[in-house]
């Protein structure tokens, strides 16, 4: 069961057991530079705000209604990460215009293991792109379908689906029990600063962005530790800002900072260190896409402004750092 | 007596006073009922009517047909057969939920639907 409050999805097994429940949401943040070089990871400048999808299906076409789920506002080449929330164990998957984030492979209704194609809570407490090197990921940024940038639009030819999709699958109760002693907890990089139907509409759909380090840790569990007859799915539809104040009548959020002025002020950027957990190798797939700024280059069209490279000032780290094992004596 | 027939008699002069068409005579020959028997069951003088025309005068009055039934004592039928049909999770929901506020009670109502895609 998924119950939407205060900006977050709350993925909710009481079936599984009493404490299977996990939050996720989309923080809004700066767009890094797209210069080949690895960030640091951004900020989270607050929750980009959801709704309902059903309070608004009389002004939205036939095609946008039946996949249910929320709507969210965002800005053109505005990029987002993904909060996740949860202290009991869950795999999930994440997939922009029905591709996984992950692997680059079309969306299934399944866990697979080779290649890992989900992220495992709380091990991992934030996803902030695609996945395209081991320890590397390409920031989530929001560009219109239907003009080449998409992953989905890059790995199918079509721009069919855009927005986001999850599932959400909770530990099984045995599984959870035997680990319950052991566990521990994690991330809060957010700094908190901040009726006619209408005609058919373009679909927001993500791209690949700048780089920067991010680990996908490996699954240190296995697939038969997930509880895949319980999954909850969620379409999240993404509106541009025009669209989001015709459907609702709310403003949208405000454009965030761009990645210079950020940096100017001196503002802390963030690097996560996961522990001892292996990272996942990064898709082929993925890595072989044209980020934002290339496709627009290789089209002849101009990459979105605001993005030039930038020296970043001042990294936070956070998390357990890695240990190095300690060798022990002979005598 | 129940709370049905004063509740439907001060919903029905209330809109009688902006609409002529809310007289007893005109709203029970929309319902389907005699006049006489409408007057009955607004004073409290007869038992609330069935569960079709407590269905059809919520309807007609713009009332929710649920919070109708309540007033008249009655559980309608499509409710009854989800109860039938599980029981005893059903039973253990509502006791757990009884004083539950509002909030709460949303929260199991209000899901995120998950479409087709």
């Amino acid at each position: 069961m998924i119950i939407l409050e205060d900006n977050h999805l709350g993925f909710d097994f009481p079936e599984i057991h009493a404490e299977a429940r996990c939050a996720i949401d989309f923080q809004r943040t700066l767009r890094i530079p797209d210069d080949g070089r690895d960030y640091p990871l951004p900020p989270g400048l607050g929750s980009f705000p959801l709704r309902h999808l059903d309070d608004y299906a009389a002004r939205l076409p036939e095609s946008w209604r039946v996949r249910g789920g929320v709507i969210a506002p965002m800005h053109q080449a505005e990029a987002m990460w993904i909060n996740f929330q949860s202290d009991y164990p869950f795999a999930v998957k994440v997939a922009t215009g029905k591709i996984c984030a992950i692997t680059g492979d079309s969306w299934v209704d399944r866990l697979n293991r080779d290649p890992q194609d989900y992220v495992v809570l709380p091990e991992q407490p934030w996803l902030d792109g695609y996945c395209v090197e081991e320890g590397v990921v390409r920031q989530f940024v929001a560009m219109p379908l239907g003009e080449g940038y998409t992953v989905e639009e890059q790995l199918t030819g079509a721009g069919l689906h855009g927005g986001i999709q999850l599932v959400a699958y909770p530990m099984k109760a045995g599984h959870y029990e035997a680990l319950r002693s052991e566990r521990d907890g994690l991330r809060d990089h957010v700094i908190k600063m901040a009726e006619p139907e209408l005609a058919p509409m373009p679909a927001m759909g993500l791209a690949p962005g700048g780089r920067m380090k991010q680990e996908i840790d490996d699954d240190p569990y296995g697939l038969d530790a997930w509880g895949q007859r319980h999954g909850s799915r969620c379409f999240i539809t993404l509106l541009n800002s025009v669209q989001w104040m015709a459907v609702t009548g709310e403003r949208p959020p405000t454009e965030p900072p761009t990645a210079q002025n950020y940096a100017a002020l001196g503002l802390p950027w963030f690097d996560y260190y996961g522990g001892d957990a292996r990272a996942v190798a990064g898709s082929e797939k993925l890595r072989g896409l044209k980020s934002v700024v290339q496709q627009a280059k290789g089209t002849g069209q101009a990459p979105p402004p605001d993005n030039e490279s930038i020296v970043v000032p001042d990294v936070i780290p956070l998390g357990k750092p890695r240990t190095r094992p300690v060798r022990e004596s002979m005598v | 007596m129940t709370l049905f027939g004063p509740t439907t008699r001060a919903i029905r002069e209330r809109l009688y006073e902006e609409d002529r068409r809310y007289s007893v005579r005109q709203v029970a020959g929309r319902v389907g009922i005699e006049p006489a028997y409408l007057s009955k069951i607004e004073r409290g003088e007869v038992s609330p009517p069935s569960e079709v025309t407590t269905v059809r005068l919520a309807k007609e009055l713009g009332q929710d047909p649920d919070v109708m039934l309540a007033l008249a004592g009655k559980v309608s039928a499509d409710l009854q057969a989800i109860i039938r049909k599980r029981p005893r999770l059903f039973a253990d929901l509502i006791r757990q939920l009884k004083e539950a506020p509002d909030e709460a009670v949303l929260r199991v109502v209000r899901e995120v639907r998950d479409g087709d895609w």
